[in-house]
């Protein structure tokens, strides 16, 4: 159980900003959620970024929102975690206010993709590899791990391309009521069924989109209305062939295990659930790891519409990553965003009461995940 | 094919680590095994990172070897199934190329 509340919250429009700066951005969804906190002194900030070294030639973020916002001399750093970085600058963030080093703290994420090419993103992206491997060498794509294991779940269950293509659906549809998402434009199961192949059996649809956008979160000590319960952390196998299970990703389990433990909660207790949808596949095998339906059995969950904004387990009512969109860096924060609109009763696609929200965040392959476990208090 | 076995428990892996990720208290042994195994898994890769789009779409495949409980990523020369046996073809630029039986 950790001593830490939410106090405020703010998100920029996902989508296609090539005018705006990456500064921009960040700055934006820091002012809203310093704002909505009520301007508190903030003694740190992380923020958590994947490629803006990469593609963007910028670092020093932590430094440049301290100095923008006049925050004075606080520490502040940048987090690498993939596209876990927002999840893990959380839980710095979290992990400095435990400490007793911090009382409030300044948690954002960031990421700007769409003023470079699609070439340059996937080589950025595949920094999230293990590189230095036979894997790479033979050509293995980060959306082709998806690719494989999807394959194999369809040998060994009943499911197929279709169900991939319900959990792209649901998302879009969820995203069509949530004006900050990337995507507005509601898409058919045939449409999605038929769109261009990336890697098989993952079509667009199958596969989160390239994002500008940024979120951030003000964290404290003191009371407020949503209470992080839990905030725990996992890493994995960075190669396919190291799997011991391929249709099992064990950073998901284990921090959705220790965040249940140290939360004292279940995953039956959850009301409301943003999880890591990079691809379609990847949210049927997350709503499994987390506990939420069997092993090998998530496919029925999501035929049946149980994580529909309308189903008994809601999950990505934001729109996920599919929809809601993925600028990297920034993702572990939006959920959160989410989640805590969620809690307050303000969020789209409303889940009525809800008292219990969960978040997962995954970086590379199943190197990183983190998880984390709010409260409407 | 050369893979590393644990001298204390039965992992085995295709690449070699500090200690057992398994058992965490063995050392991983180098030994020599047949490269010859069954496709596990696939995909084909439609779109490709820059160095690799001159021959996409092509294969990629998770193998199951034979003899050993070792999966090994390869690139195919062609189009694979589930359950194909298949061989080593030849190691170029430290990747597995493999062909179908």
């Amino acid at each position: 159980m950790t001593n830490v509340y939410v106090h405020g919250i703010g998100m920029t429009q996902f989508g296609t900003f090539v005018d705006k700066s990456m500064k921009e951005l960040l700055l934006e969804a820091c002012i809203q959620a310093l704002e909505d906190a009520g301007n508190p002194k903030v003694d740190a900030v992380f923020v958590g970024n994947f490629m803006g070294g990469a593609i963007y030639n910028q670092e020093i973020l932590g430094a440049i929102v301290a100095n923008e916002l006049g925050l004075g001399f606080i520490p502040t750093a940048k987090v690498e975690g993939a596209c876990a970085s927002g999840g893990i600058a959380l839980r710095q963030g979290i992990m400095g206010i435990l400490s007793g080093e911090y009382e409030t703290v300044l948690v954002a994420g960031v990421e700007k993709m769409k003023h470079a090419s699609t070439s340059d993103v996937t080589q950025a992206i595949n920094a999230a590899m293990d590189n230095d491997s036979n894997e790479k060498q033979a050509g293995l794509t980060f959306p082709g791990f998806f690719g494989v294991l999807a394959n194999r779940y369809f040998h060994e269950t009943g499911a197929s391309k279709k169900h991939l293509a319900m959990v792209a659906l649901k998302n879009r549809e969820h995203a069509l009521n949530n004006p900050l998402a990337q995507f507005q434009k509601p898409a058919t199961l045939d449409e999605i069924m038929n769109a261009r192949m990336i890697t098989n059996p993952l079509g667009l649809f199958d596969c989160s989109p390239m994002t500008d956008g940024a979120a951030a979160l003000i964290i404290s000590k003191r009371n407020s209305g949503v209470h992080i319960l839990s905030s725990a952390q996992s890493s994995g196998p960075t190669q396919m062939q190291d799997a011991e299970d391929l249709l099992s990703i064990p950073a998901i389990r284990e921090s959705g295990r220790l965040a249940y433990e140290k939360a004292g909660v279940g995953p039956e207790d959850i009301d409301v659930v943003e999880i890591h949808d990079c691809f379609s596949m990847t949210e049927v095998l997350a709503i499994e790891e987390l506990g939420f339906f069997k092993k090998r059995e998530g496919w029925k969950a999501v035929e049946e519409g149980r994580t529909k904004s309308t189903g008994d387990k809601p999950v990505n009512t934001s729109g996920g990553l599919l929809s809601r969109g993925h600028p990297i860096g920034a993702t572990g924060i939006a959920q959160i965003y989410h989640l805590v609109r969620q809690l307050r009763g303000t969020a789209p696609n409303q889940v009525d009461g809800a008292r219990l929200a969960l978040a997962q965040n995954l970086g590379g392959t199943g190197s990183y995940s983190t998880v984390h476990i709010l409260e409407r208090v | 094919m050369k893979i590393f076995k644990c001298n204390s428990c039965d992992y085995a892996s295709v690449s070699s680590k500090y200690t057992c990720p398994k058992c965490r208290s063995g050392k991983l042994e180098a030994q020599e095994v047949s490269p010859e195994g069954t496709v596990f898994s696939f995909t084909d890769i439609h779109i490709a990172p820059a160095e690799f789009a001159d021959i996409a779409p092509y294969t990629i495949a998770l193998i199951q070897l034979d003899e050993a409980d070792v999966k090994v990523t390869a690139r195919m020369d062609g189009p694979v199934q589930i359950g194909d046996k298949v061989a080593l073809d030849k190691m170029e630029d430290g990747a597995y190329l493999y062909t179908k039986l």
